[in-house]
């Protein structure tokens, strides 16, 4: 494995021109969920205009009190009721005087989909730079499945900024009921939130969240934005660092109110061999199943790309018909260490599986 | 087995709708019942209706379905019963037909519908089980005691021609249409043509090499091939019944070989007038001891049932046009043809012809070696014509070129003396004799070949296949080791019987033959 150090990643500073990278990658980290990145990229890139933000290699940045921020609740809500551009600060600064100490550093609850690039946005208006680690590594929806839950079975204080203005805190109860609390609030009050963590003091961070998530997004980014409009279904998923499920075209979508929100499934017909690829979803696309038998489960990230364009297709935009191209992206080491796969496994999501996993390629950073 | 259109057409079944999938050729051997797909790893559903009673799996989320169909398809499941008969999802449709499982859904209780299917299922096998029984039934009540009536009896439960074969495939009861499809080989038979499937059984008795009877039956085509496996179960049973006849009999011919062995030794040893006691016994035998007799003896080699066969003899003799007394006598029969005169010359010319025709015939069956003795008359005289024939017979099973037939007649006193050769005490004096030779086995082959050709070496070298030159070498080779003159009369009538005794003409021609003189 070479060292992250070695090339020239422990400052890497973040411009206006890295944001169409960053969008796609971070679509991809999304699995079909997380909402679209492109509202938060508008907003990063109207913040730094012509500046840029530091990202901060993980091992390098021991030293910091790093607040995690990013947009809680409905993407749907978000991008309705546009953010007025404070909430975030507020956020910050509301749970600095709450806990009394200053945040140095910022990183994102979760770098995949909007809140990729959330970080970095409130980064430029509070000028601090960020720390590329994360407590999620790719899209997942409960605060009970943030990495410092799982690590230290409570959550620091969050601070919520919601967009008319209010600001609330919350402290105590481990992962589980900060978010049934953080829930009512939501459901409430405009169904989104700008939301930052008391400020955490972490060595290393490997240990503590998924690392580097930020630069895989910028680097599958990139290459799916360089392939060119010959690009194989093979060339599609090697640019996104996956392993190919299945392509063709989509036979159903069917969604169903139940328990959780976004529920479904959607049915590909694989192109080559006829097989039938079920996707079932909860906001992400969660586990794919080949012909009835499960081949893919979380943690790994399932990916949905338009065939033609190499773009997200996410799970509230999946219709009959689309041509799509579906891969398995392989998980943070992080989900993959004992008794934590648990938290992101189907069963977390009430689908009684097994997870199955694909393996992990050699040499990632993340 | 069935097929699923089968169990649709039922009555029960006829709330029922196929819901994805075609049930046309799906074949089905039994019905599981389903409440968790875990059960289905312990099932072996091959291949089988499933039936999914447990909570409603239309409930169920679609990826949960989709699961247990696929479970159950890997599990050898051809159809899935399951409740409600509304559309299933195209995804779950377009899998049932990737995994050829035939869905079915019914408003009714589906209990129901699996024993109807169930019951519907086992149908063939009870028939079969029920034709079986009533098979064993017969014979064990002895309703059935002949294989004719057993034939008949199992064309009758099956309602199929059924026949009763000999081990060379003739029917000897039942329907003279089948025809065994592969009598050489001892095993259960089927073959399929267009007209139907014909089955064949063996019936093989313990101890005893080879086929004794075929039972064959033929299912007409439009029976469908699941008509086959009840025949050939009623087939098997009547094999029984049949071996145990075939035993019955067996023991009574052995039985009754053993008497004849024991009466023909007794007259063996009459030099003079028989005792009263062996006139009844050969009476009651139907023997006649007075008159003038001409006895034959046929050996076969140790492999063949004797006894098995003397029905065969008795009847091949009379296809001869030969009245014989035949009896078992070691590895072969002995028999005599009797008459109150003296008969002619051309009389036994014409009865040597007969026992030939008798010869030729059994030969095809056992390979045996025939020799015929002269006529001689009164009690005594069976035993002596018997005792050339015996002579006769053990020169023959050296004599190829002959059909390995001899008659005494034909023989001269010389060539019956040859058979004196073959005593204890000439062989180890022969052999010494030969010793010089005995290491190359082509002299002793050359030596006999050219005492036979009356020293002609050009004839010897077309027998022996060899240039007349290597003939010539040998003898030179022969005369030097043996340190004797082949012109010789006294040396070469010596060297000629020592050759009988001991060269290939004794017993690597036929190493089954005899070794000593009739063994009496």
């Amino acid at each position: 494995m070479r060292d992250p150090r070695d090339d020239g990643w422990d400052v890497r500073a973040v411009t206006a021109a890295d944001v169409p990278a960053l969008v796609r990658g971070a679509d991809v980290l999304g699995s079909g969920g997380g909402g679209d990145a492109r509202s938060a990229g508008l907003l990063f890139a109207h913040a730094v205009g012509s500046g840029a933000v530091p990202l901060l290699d993980p091992a390098r940045a021991t030293g910091h009190a790093v607040s995690f921020v990013g947009m809680v609740g409905a993407v749907s809500a978000f991008t309705e009721e546009l953010p007025g551009g404070e909430e975030f600060a507020r956020a910050v600064r509301a749970v600095e005087r709450w806990t009394g100490e200053r945040a140095t550093a910022l990183a994102s609850i979760e770098a995949a989909g909007l809140n990729g690039l959330t970080a970095l946005a409130t980064a430029v208006s509070v000028d601090l730079p960020v720390v590329d680690v994360d407590l999620c590594g790719r899209a997942l929806p409960r605060l009970e499945q943030f990495s410092l839950a799982v690590v230290d079975g409570a959550l620091p204080p969050l601070a919520l900024a919601l967009p008319s203005g209010q600001v609330l805190v919350v402290e105590g109860g481990d992962g589980v009921r900060c978010e049934r609390v953080v829930r009512a609030v939501l459901a409430a009050e405009g169904g989104w939130a700008a939301i930052a963590t008391g400020p955490v003091r972490r060595a290393p961070w490997s240990g503590a969240g998924p690392v580097r998530t930020t630069r895989r997004c910028l680097q599958v980014g990139a290459r799916l934005e360089a392939l060119g409009p010959s690009a194989t279904t093979e060339d599609v998923a090697v640019a996104a660092g996956g392993e190919l499920l299945g392509a063709g075209r989509v036979v159903e979508v069917a969604r169903r109110a139940g328990a959780g929100f976004g529920r479904g499934s959607a049915c590909v017909r694989d192109q080559r061999t006829s097989a039938l690829l079920r996707l079932e979803m909860e906001n992400e696309y969660l586990v794919a199943f080949e012909d009835g038998a499960p081949v893919a489960t979380t943690p790994d990230p399932l990916v949905v790309l338009e065939r033609r364009s190499a773009r997200v297709v996410a799970c509230d935009r999946i219709r009959r018909g689309d041509d799509v191209v579906v891969l398995r992206l392989p998980a943070p080491s992080f989900w993959s260490r004992p008794g934590r796969t648990d938290r992101v496994a189907p069963r977390a999501f009430g689908l009684d599986l097994d997870p199955v996993l694909g393996e992990r390629p050699d040499g990632t950073l993340w | 087995m069935t097929e699923l259109s089968a169990v649709l057409a039922l009555p029960a079944w006829g709330g029922a709708e196929v819901l994805a999938g075609a049930p046309g050729g799906v074949a089905l051997r039994g019905v599981v019942l389903l409440e968790a797909p875990g059960q289905l790893d312990e099932t072996a559903a091959v291949p089988a209706l499933v039936v999914l009673t447990g909570a409603s799996w239309r409930l169920a989320p679609a990826w949960q379905l989709d699961a247990v169909l696929r479970r159950a398809a890997d599990a050898g499941a051809r159809a899935v019963l399951l409740a409600g008969t509304d559309a299933l999802p195209v995804p779950t449709r377009l899998l049932c037909t990737r995994l050829e499982l035939c869905v079915v859904g019914a408003d009714t209780p589906l209990l129901d519908l699996a024993a109807a299917a169930a019951v519907h299922l086992a149908a063939p096998e009870v028939a079969s089980a029920r034709a079986v029984l009533g098979v064993s039934r017969a014979v064990a009540d002895g309703r059935v005691g002949t294989p004719a009536g057993l034939v008949g009896l199992c064309a009758e439960l099956l309602g199929v021609p059924v026949a009763l074969c000999d081990a060379s495939g003739a029917v000897l009861h039942g329907d003279r249409a089948l025809v065994v499809p592969r009598p050489s080989e001892p095993v259960a038979q089927r073959e399929r043509t267009g007209a139907g499937t014909t089955a064949a059984r063996p019936v093989l008795l313990p101890g005893l090499r080879g086929v004794q009877r075929w039972l064959v039956v033929r299912v007409p085509g439009d029976r469908g091939p699941a008509a086959v496996g009840p025949a050939e179960d009623v087939l098997a049973a009547a094999a029984t019944a049949v071996a145990g006849w075939l035993a019955a009999e067996r023991t009574a011919v052995e039985r009754d070989a053993r008497g004849r062995a024991a009466l023909l030794t007794d007259v063996l040893r009459l030099t003079g007038e028989p005792s009263p006691e062996l006139r009844q016994r050969a009476a009651a035998a139907g023997w006649p001891l007075a008159g003038w007799h001409v006895g034959v003896r046929i050996r076969t080699g140790s492999a063949t049932d004797v006894a098995g066969l003397r029905a065969e003899a008795v009847r091949r003799s009379a296809e001869a046009g030969l009245q014989l007394v035949v009896a078992e006598q070691g590895d072969g029969w002995s028999g005599w043809w009797s008459t109150d005169r003296s008969p002619s010359a051309v009389e036994v010319r014409q009865l040597a012809e007969r026992f030939r025709r008798l010869h030729d015939g059994l030969r095809q069956l056992t390979g045996c070696a025939t020799g015929v003795g002269r006529p001689h008359q009164g009690p005594a005289g069976v035993a002596r014509t018997l005792s050339e024939a015996a002579d006769a017979a053990l020169l023959a099973a050296g004599r190829p070129e002959q059909g390995r037939f001899l008659h005494v007649d034909q023989l001269g006193v010389a060539q019956t003396l040859l058979a004196w050769t073959r005593t204890e005490t000439f062989e180890p004096a022969a052999r010494s004799l030969l010793e010089p030779l005995l290491s190359d086995p082509s002299l002793v082959r050359t030596l006999a070949a050219y005492l036979d050709a009356e020293s002609s070496l050009s004839e010897t070298a077309a027998v022996l296949g060899v240039h007349r030159n290597t003939v010539a070498q040998r003898v030179t080779r022969i005369e030097r080791l043996l340190r004797v003159s082949l012109s010789d009369h006294e040396q070469r009538l010596a060297l000629q019987l020592a050759c009988r005794a001991v060269g290939p003409g004794a017993r690597s021609q036929d190493p089954s033959g005899p070794r000593g003189p009739a063994g009496l």
